[in-house]
């Protein structure tokens, strides 16, 4: 797993108070239990503090589950290798 | 891994992780451990919000700050937008909720969008008249929440405007846009003139501080959000620092390193000459941090001095070293030998007779702040990281020290305190303690608060948590209005003796109906103990018992996490005790056949100054 991977689902566990290895690509607004619409701002924020990135408002609405987290933070720069 | 009962407890997991790191996702953590009951024992804090923006996105820092002051936070928030139904209704969700604090949130654009969005168009008039509004609303929306609440209000101010309708001309005219903010501002500030235990969140300086970004115009406009990113934890440990001094929970003491922390490099290797300290570009930050610290001397803090060094070396460097700042005068305290740390702040906390949850421990060494987090969680660690010109910063970020009152009796605090520490000097030397107190030449003066005294008064109900048999916490008009009522006697004590004047320490409070007289609030501030100040105001009490034709007094302990210690005060005073349930003690004495004196305090009772 890279360094970006482990951050990125450290994070998500913090938000929606799972255990980081529970993540993996099935995880999305549909499967995770706490991931509401105002949780989801507090993903956001999380994220681009620990990232160091700043979300359009597209990114913000279709960033919906593990993959497709990983690609907009792939569009910010983020390497996942 | 081993769970002990402890652990279970969700103030402390939370605390544990936000001691080591302060990130969003790190108070997100801690929030969610907070998602549960509080542990039995620990005490909650009902946290009431009133908003009229998103203000969720803070609520995980604000939960998780609360954590950190030792208290389990329970969150209502109010619907979007619904602030005026929350306060003006006493059967709304928020009212019935009970909060212990209220958080009222306001952003000035849903309030007056055209004081924001077209303030270029507005004639002078227009724009007083928004302006107004806008407190008239704040000012009702208070008034209304008084009508059932009297816990404390925080109310945000107005960042000020980044993005200027008229550019640079606001700056000339009198009837500018930042000109309506500050006014707007200015008259939130007056709303403590008129409503008791109302503080203000200055967003304007903690905007202003966090740059011209740091309001997210991105997510306000997609989810009426406008704390983002680069403000969300800082507002949120903004709140923390008012719950903290509301919960009296504020810090006293600040123990420091030297190497490295006070000066560059090692005294102990570079000498007086090689340490890096004073008009040099290395020297001048570590200068600059004692600057900040001797402000913090200023403001009542103590300082005292944790170093691994041979003490004539530091004491050299306070003495002779033309670069320090801080004096000897300015220690309350020092161990400076090669015992380990957590030892040494133990000593310095009995030393000064304060708890070591009073304390903050300031050290560059990640070994010694980690093995003072592990041994003491009680005290607070800060890890000084980076360019010492940042130190000062990493303090003051912290607000560990805020007060939300300031009396002179705070400004002589190091004064008093070595006072003290000269007279437990004396005790160990001459005999008795009886002659000890005896040569002490007390005297105490009691008698009712006046405007003069009436803050102090009232500051000591809101900080002494040890000699403190009720614990009841009062504001300058609670007071105030207990004096007017005519129902209630508020005595302060005020001792001094051959070495210091220690200024107002004691404060009770009795209320009367009909032939009953109850002690309300007895509490004596702890640089005062076992002089027999403590019975000086209880004979004071009873004495004006006797004379209101009071027959009967009645009294009570309420324990809490600091104040086991008078749990049997009154058993040793001879007043009966007719009822213990969970910890609460009640008790019961004839006015006429107690008698409780101070045996080596002179009492000079003040006339009544109303």
């Amino acid at each position: 797993m890279s360094a970006a991977e482990h951050k990125l689902k450290q994070v998500m566990g913090d938000v929606f108070a799972v255990t980081p290895d529970s993540i993996d690509d099935s995880a999305s607004v549909d499967t995770v239990e706490k991931w509401d619409s105002l949780n989801h701002l507090t993903l956001v924020l999380a994220l681009e503090e620990a990232f160091n990135v700043s979300f359009t408002e597209e990114q913000i609405v279709e960033m919906l589950n593990y993959p497709l987290l990983k690609a907009v933070l792939e569009e910010n720069g983020v390497s996942f290798d | 891994m081993g769970v002990t009962a402890d652990l279970e407890d969700p103030v402390t997991t939370a605390s544990a992780r936000l001691a080591k790191e302060s990130t969003y996702s790190a108070y997100a953590a801690a929030s969610n451990a907070l998602d549960q009951e509080p542990a039995p024992g620990r005490k909650a804090l009902k946290i009431g919000v009133l908003r009229n923006f998103t203000f969720e996105p803070v609520l995980p820092v604000l939960r998780g700050e609360t954590a950190t002051a030792g208290l389990h936070p329970l969150v209502h928030i109010g619907d979007f937008d619904a602030i005026a139904a929350d306060a003006l209704d006493p059967n709304s969700p928020l009212a019935r909720f009970g909060a212990d604090i209220f958080v009222l949130a306001v952003w000035l654009e849903p309030l007056a969008p055209l004081l924001v969005n077209r303030f270029a168009s507005l004639s002078p008039d227009q724009i007083a008249a928004e302006t107004a509004r806008v407190v008239d609303f704040l000012r009702n929306v208070v008034a209304g929440i008084r009508q059932y609440s009297a816990s404390p209000v925080l109310i945000n101010n107005f960042p000020l405007p980044t993005r200027r309708a008229l550019g640079i001309l606001d700056a000339q005219i009198a009837e500018s846009q930042t000109g309506a903010v500050l006014e707007l501002n200015a008259q939130i500030r007056k709303l403590r003139d008129s409503f008791p235990n109302v503080f203000v969140v200055d967003y304007m300086t903690l905007f202003a501080r966090l740059g011209a970004d740091a309001i997210d115009e991105r997510s306000w406009r997609s989810s009426r959000s406008p704390i983002g990113r680069r403000a969300v934890v800082a507002a949120g440990q903004e709140y923390g620092k008012y719950i903290r001094a509301l919960a009296g929970r504020s810090r006293k003491c600040i123990v420091l390193d030297c190497d490295n922390t006070l000066w560059g490099g090692i005294i102990g290797e570079d000498g007086m000459a090689g340490i890096q300290l004073g008009e040099t570009p290395a020297g001048s930050s570590y200068a600059a941090f004692q600057q900040e610290l001797l402000g913090l001397y200023d403001r009542g803090i103590l300082l005292a001095l944790c170093s691994k060094n041979n003490e004539a070396d530091v004491l050299e460097v306070f003495a002779k070293h033309p670069g320090m700042v801080l004096r000897d005068e300015h220690v309350v305290a020092r161990r400076v030998n090669w015992e380990d740390k957590a030892t040494n702040l133990e000593a310095i906390a009995t030393e000064l007779n304060i708890g070591l949850d009073s304390l903050v421990f300031v050290d560059d060494s990640p070994f010694e702040c980690n093995l003072v987090r592990e041994r003491l969680p009680q005290v607070e660690v800060i890890q000084l990281i980076g360019d010492p010109a940042t130190y000062a910063t990493q303090i003051e970020a912290r607000g560990l020290f805020d007060s939300l009152v300031a009396s002179r009796e705070d400004k002589v605090r190091t004064a008093l305190y070595k006072a003290d520490a000269q007279r437990r000097e004396l005790q160990s030397g001459s005999g008795s303690l009886e002659d000890y107190l005896k040569g002490l030449h007390m005297v105490a003066e009691v008698g009712r608060p006046n405007e003069a005294t009436i803050q102090r008064v009232a500051q000591l109900t809101q900080k002494t948590n040890q000699f403190n048999l009720t614990t009841r916490r009062y504001t300058e008009d609670d007071i105030r209005r207990l004096e007017e009522s005519g129902s209630a006697e508020v005595l302060y004590l005020r001792l001094r003796d051959k070495v210091a004047d220690l200024g107002i320490i004691g404060v009770a409070i009795t209320r009367y109906e009909g032939t009953v007289a109850e002690i309300d609030t007895l509490l004596l501030s702890c640089r005062a103990l076992g002089r027999g100040a403590e019975q000086a105001l209880v004979g004071e009490i009873l004495r004006d018992a006797r004379s209101r034709g009071a027959t009967e007094i009645r009294a009570s302990y309420i324990p809490t996490a600091k104040n086991a210690q008078v749990r049997e005060f009154y058993d040793q005073l001879g007043f009966s005790l007719v009822e213990s349930s969970d910890g609460v003690r009640r008790y019961h004495a004839s006015p006429s056949h107690l008698d409780v004196r101070a045996l080596f305090i002179d009492i000079q009772r003040q006339k009544s100054s109303k």
